[in-house]
């Protein structure tokens, strides 16, 4: 997006969506080598089966990851001030994810003109596994 | 109402590490871990991947994306671990048997960029339960800042323990 079309961002716009998925296990595995987290809640199917749990689930924040590039995507990444979101249910295995953004709020903050935008992921069937916000400068 | 954080039976959480500070650490930012990082998550901005392309947008080398504090961090308990102290889940005793994530938050200041050394630091905040001691939590803020250009992020996290019934 153009400063000069951000500068003028409305509350209700809408960003364009991301979708990503069906996340397999090979994506897990690559998740978990980039990011460092190797909890084997996301890549051990034993270990998941012995803690009482159907399979392996996705890392909140490999949706986190692409929620953010929604707002990014759109306002460039120089203008991320605050994202945020929380993990409200789990994505599984094979989930299709939709990442979606919206304006919410126009706001002044640290002298700059800024945009709230609510962002949320939903897996294929409609549930939402993620839900937060982003805060952005319009300049 | 201020109440102190009642034990709970069933918790896991050592919740006498309420406040504890991490001593901070050193992390090299990586060029190869931003781009593995930026392809896994399918980043499109050629600026996390491509140094030409970063350098033409007027950064000084590949551009960490906004979730690269988790890959940081990872490599901040790592090298506590080498140092021979805990990591922040070490120190509060998280289970992976029964430990998800609740929330996280960033502030950002200043972009992260291959090549810096930064300090990672942290803190835990709090405990607390929920649905009648079902669930317990644990919050931490940390900090990932460059020696001169001060604090980049800021997170805030929230994990939690799904509890186990308790054996009678």
């Amino acid at each position: 997006m153009s400063n000069a079309s951000l500068k003028s961002a409305a509350v209700g716009d809408t960003l364009p969506e991301l979708k990503f998925g069906p996340i397999s296990r090979t994506t897990l595995a690559l998740y978990a080598g980039a990011s460092g987290d190797h909890n084997p809640a996301h890549i051990d199917i034993d270990f998941a089966k012995k803690a009482g749990l159907p399979d392996v689930f996705a890392h909140g924040m490999l949706s986190f990851g692409v929620l953010t590039r929604v707002v990014t995507a759109w306002a460039g990444i120089g203008q991320l001030r605050e994202c945020g979101a929380r993990f409200v249910s789990i994505t599984q295995v094979h989930d299709l994810i939709t990442c979606k953004g919206t304006v919410t709020e126009r706001l002044e903050a640290d002298g700059e003109p800024r945009a709230r935008i609510a962002v949320v992921a939903t897996a294929q069937d409609g549930r939402e596994t993620l839900v937060g916000d982003a805060v952005v400068a319009l300049v | 109402m201020s109440d102190p954080t009642p034990e709970n039976p069933r918790g896991i959480f050592d919740r006498s590490t309420k406040g504890a500070a991490l001593e901070p650490v050193p992390v090299q930012i990586e060029r190869g871990r931003i781009r593995f990082f930026a392809q896994v998550l399918g980043e499109a901005d050629p600026i996390h991947s491509d140094l030409d392309a970063a350098r033409a947008a007027g950064h000084p080398d590949l551009v960490a994306p906004p979730s690269f504090f988790v890959v940081a961090e990872a490599a901040a308990t790592e090298e506590r671990r080498q140092r021979g102290k805990p990591g922040a889940m070490d120190l509060v005793k998280c289970d992976f048997r029964y430990l998800l994530h609740g929330d996280e938050r960033y502030f950002y200041h200043a972009p992260i960029y291959a090549g810096e050394e930064v300090q990672h630091s942290t803190r835990v905040l709090d405990f607390y339960d929920k649905k009648g001691g079902a669930m317990e939590f644990v919050t931490f803020e940390s900090t990932l800042s460059h020696p001169e250009r001060g604090v980049l992020v800021r997170s805030q996290r929230t994990l939690l323990h799904r509890l186990p019934e308790l054996k009678s």
